[in-house]
């Protein structure tokens, strides 16, 4: 193998990693802002110019906080929860293409760590197994409110996962391909077009359960189970586990960007590639505030609503769309 | 039975004499005595006989309301027996009141029978008069300390009881060996084993929602029964907040216990500044001027619209977390009347702001323009709610149909407010008994008939446009004139006075070395407070401190309710149904 490419690919591993982090950290910062605004408050200004500072206090607070771990917990599963939770939710970044190959010292790269074939399954496989830090995590902890987050964790994820594959499904139909790169360059007419974006409110609606933002945040749900899941974390430990849920919600707005609205394509891309980047954190950011606005504005689904929701409105409809869609592609 | 149902908008005194009147018919020999004070009928009941009398008045008389259970000690007063329990009964149907007096047979061992089979609600206020009181209860299902500590020894509200036997650390008694141990730190945590409390399942699940936790709006403990997601049973452990405001009103004066009233329900201290000096007014027999009387009416309805602000707010917060906007956005108008209040008496959220005979001070000249300006605001807000709320189809989801508590019920718990009106009984003291002048104006009573949450939530709403429809009548009709009672002897005189006037000077000094004297008697006044009715049963003893002051808390009361409310529903729903109860801990530990 040769070296060059190992050292690329390290170099793109860092800065999307790096990427993801920073992202993490400033999108706390832009979710207290907002939801400061969306509730008439300014939200944190203190730390620097336009507390910018802000992430950087809450990284060295949650880094020298005491570090407390409950005795009735199974120490080696909790201390590892929070570490399947970040690392799952970091490798499922791996297969988006963020940018345009560009071309640098004569090599031709393509803006994308791996460009795996089965890239949307790869990201279905990451946030399945993601889970599994919530679920253990919850059961370590020897708490009764984090047993019944983990509870509703595994319920909600084998709801979720069932419609959110079923609309994967029928966009892979669409686009021919699972390679996520494949997406970007889909050409469709413009009537697959819509027919695609159709399906984003459902499949934005599926997002909001897999990631457990509000309204589907049941695990956590602060006013029934004090912060369910991770009610026994402290410190670092819960970072680590805030860190996850963010760049889920990043990973879910960055797969979205690229099946819904061709991912880093925009106007003059052919020209200076590295526009691309930029117009895929756009669109990244704009739904990411689709996440907030969301949450400062409804209130929670109950436990069981969520179950018969998912059941019994989504699945159904994820079907039709596939049948639908599966005649479209045959037919046209 | 009771929805919708036609009630009497006057207090039926007729009805009233007659009750006893039958009374004395039915039960010749367990009818002691019969007393009016002050309007209201008070008939003694020998201990023997009450089960029989209370089952004749709920079922013949339709006395179905049981407003308070209470007790006094006697022992100053020098009377036989010591002890005698108070029972407050109402009707819901024919607007009567009428008290029960009991004088409890033996004074060593204080005994009497308990009606919670007759008026379930009866236990917690049963429960409180054996912890306090130290009155056993014949027959309660579960009588046991309440508001105190398990292991406390003895009952405070008796009269022989040592107030300063629990010590506070000073440095002039900081020796005293109470205090070695103080700032000594427990190291080791202790893990205890956790015991299943009495009559629930120990296949179940058991946890405790709260003290801390974000949902019990103050130190609440719920000890909740879960069978998967869904509760069993909820026992509530209250008591973490008491401070013992009924024994401190013995041992302060008339005047400074108002001040007290605005810590017990801190959400709405008006409401409950008003609710105490009409008490002590009506003792008195004394009626405040007219400008003071509509003064009144406006700050009590600003507190409702204020109290319901926070109640809805934080209604929404238990169901949708705390990312939800709608909470500050009842906090924003809130905050308009907050400032309303600091510019009448200079305190935003305890404010003292009514006084016996009358208000502490008439209200500044740019008080007409601040409730204009709420008056013209509200509206379009409460429109706002509209659209984000009750249209809203995950708030309907999560709110209609949940917690529901019938009104034979309600009724049978003794809940009062908007948690009755929810349930479609129209049921208002400022209808029905009218007070400060209510009847002057012209107002609906809010009732709804889903009896759930949502129809809780929708009486409030409503509740805050009826408010704005009364304050609006009582500026624009505003009185011109003093504010105070024209008496000396009740209202302080003015500080300019002292400086020119003898008179007034002596007047003050007697107000501040004796205090103002209440005439011998006891009353019970009840007013209607956001959250329900609120209570007072006064005794005094001529002296010019309260002989006994009961409060009797519209949260306190509505919240034993929520095992009923909440049986068989999810742990969500749970949350849902305190919420929507709209308690503040203040009150109900007292």
């Amino acid at each position: 193998m040769d070296w060059t490419y190992l050292l690329i690919v390290t170099v793109k591993v860092i800065v999307v990693v790096v990427g993801l982090l920073g992202g993490f950290a400033y999108m706390t910062l832009v979710e207290r802002k907002v939801i400061g605004r969306f509730q008439l408050r300014i939200g944190p200004n203190q730390a620097g110019p336009y507390a910018l500072l802000q992430p950087i206090a809450d990284a060295i607070k949650a880094v020298f906080k005491e570090e407390i771990i409950v005795t009735h917990a199974n120490k080696v599963v909790y201390m590892l929860a929070p570490a399947i939770s970040v690392g799952f939710a970091l490798a499922a970044f791996a297969v988006i293409p963020f940018g345009p190959d560009i071309h640098l010292f004569g090599r031709t790269i393509p803006l994308q760590i791996a460009d795996v074939n089965i890239g949307l399954l790869y990201i279905l496989a990451m946030g399945g197994l993601g889970t599994y830090g919530l679920i253990l995590g919850g059961w370590s902890s020897g708490s009764n409110f984090s047993l019944l987050g983990a509870f509703r964790t595994t319920a909600q994820i084998i709801s979720y996962e069932l419609p959110m594959g079923i609309f994967v499904a029928s966009v892979v139909l669409g686009a021919g391909t699972l390679r996520l790169s494949g997406f970007v360059e889909a050409a469709r007419p413009w009537y697959m077009w819509i027919w695609l974006w159709l399906s984003f409110p459902f499949y934005f609606t599926v997002m909001l359960a897999e990631t457990n933002r509000s309204p589907f945040d049941l695990p956590e749900t602060e006013n029934e189970l004090i912060s369910g899941f991770q009610t026994e974390y402290g410190g670092i430990k819960f970072a680590l586990f805030f860190m996850a849920e963010y760049i889920n919600m990043i990973t879910a707005s960055a797969v979205m960007t690229t099946v819904f609205f061709g991912g880093w394509r925009g106007p003059f891309v052919a020209q200076w590639p590295l526009l691309g980047v930029v117009y895929f954190t756009i669109k990244t950011f704009i739904l990411l505030l689709l996440f907030l606005w969301v949450r400062a504005s409804f209130p929670r689904l109950r436990y069981d609503q969520l179950m018969s929701f998912a059941w019994k409105l989504m699945l159904p409809v994820s079907l039709i769309y596939l049948a639908i869609t599966a005649c479209l592609v045959v037919l046209v | 039975m009771a929805t919708l149902m036609e009630i009497s908008s006057q207090p039926d005194t007729a009805g009233e004499t007659e009750s006893v009147q039958r009374l004395q018919q039915q039960f010749p020999g367990a009818i002691l005595a019969t007393d009016n004070f002050r309007g209201q009928q008070a008939v003694t009941v020998k201990a023997e006989r009450l089960l029989d009398v209370a089952r004749f008045a709920r079922d013949a008389l339709k006395y179905d309301l049981l407003m308070d259970v209470t007790s006094y000690d006697r022992l100053q007063l020098g009377e036989e027996p010591r002890f005698v329990g108070v029972y407050e009964l109402h009707s819901v149907q024919h607007n009567r009141h009428l008290r029960l007096c009991v004088p409890v047979p033996d004074d060593k061992k204080p005994q009497l029978p308990s009606v919670t089979k007759i008026w379930p609600t009866a236990n917690w206020h049963e429960r409180e008069a054996y912890d306090l009181m130290g009155i056993r209860y014949k027959g309660h299902p579960d009588l046991k300390r309440i508001l105190m500590p398990d292991d406390w020894v003895g009952h405070p509200l008796r009269k022989d009881y040592d107030i300063n036997r629990e010590q506070v650390p000073f440095t002039v008694n900081w020796g005293d060996p109470e205090f070695e141990n103080m700032g000594q730190q427990i190291l080791e945590p202790i893990v205890p084993a956790m015991e299943i409390p009495d009559g629930m399942d120990h296949r179940h699940l058991v946890i405790n929602i709260g003290p801390q936790h974000p949902s019990t709006h103050g130190v609440l403990r719920l000890i909740t029964e879960l069978e998967g997601e869904k509760v069993v049973r909820v026992d509530p452990d209250l008591g973490y907040l008491h401070s013992g405001f009924e024994k401190q009103g013995e041992n302060v004066r008339w005047k400074d216990f108002a001040y007290y009233t605005d810590r017990m329900d801190y959400l709405s201290s008006m409401s409950n500044n008003l609710g105490y000096v009409l008490a002590v007014e009506r003792l008195l027999n004394i009626e405040v001027p007219p400008r003071a009387q509509a003064l009144r009416v406006i700050m009590a309805e600003l507190q409702r619209i204020a109290s319901h602000l926070v109640a809805l707010g934080t209604a929404v917060l238990d169901l949708s977390g705390t990312s939800m906007a709608f909470l500050m956005y009842a906090f924003r108008e809130r905050e308009l009347i907050t400032d309303i209040f600091e510019m009448v008496s200079g305190g935003r959220l305890t404010l003292s702001y009514m006084r016996i005979g009358g208000l502490a001070d008439d209200v500044p000249p740019a008080f007409d323009y601040k409730v204009r300006q709420v008056l013209e605001v509200m509206p379009s807000r409460i429109d706002e709610y509209d659209r984000m709320l009750t249209r809203s189809a995950i708030f309907r989801g999560r709110s209609v149909g949940i917690g529901v508590l019938p009104a034979a019920d309600a009724i049978a718990l003794g809940v009062t407010g908007p948690m009755l009106r929810a349930a479609g009984v129209p049921y208002d003291l400022r209808k029905l008994r009218p007070y400060c002048g209510y009847d002057q104006y012209d107002f609906d009573v809010v009732t709804e008939t889903g009896a759930d949450v949502y129809a809780r939530y929708l009486v409030r709403v409503n509740e805050m446009r009826q408010s704005l429809r009364i304050i609006q009548q009582a500026l624009d009709s505003l009185p011109e004139g003093p504010v105070n009672v024209d008496n000396p002897k009740i209202v302080p005189p003015r500080r300019e006075l002292l400086d020119q006037d003898m008179e007034a000077l002596i007047h003050h000094f007697k107000l501040w070395t004796e205090g103002m004297k209440v005439p011998a008697g006891s009353v019970y006044s009840a007013t209607e407070n956001p959250k329900g009715i609120l209570g007072f049963f006064l005794v005094s003893d001529g002296s010019a401190h309260p002989y006994r002051l009961r409060v009797r808390g519209p949260s306190f009361v509505n919240l034993q309710a929520l095992n009923e409310m909440a049986q068989g529903q999810y742990v969500a729903d749970l949350i849902a149904s305190l919420g929507s109860v709209d308690i503040v801990l203040g009150e109900v530990d007292r």
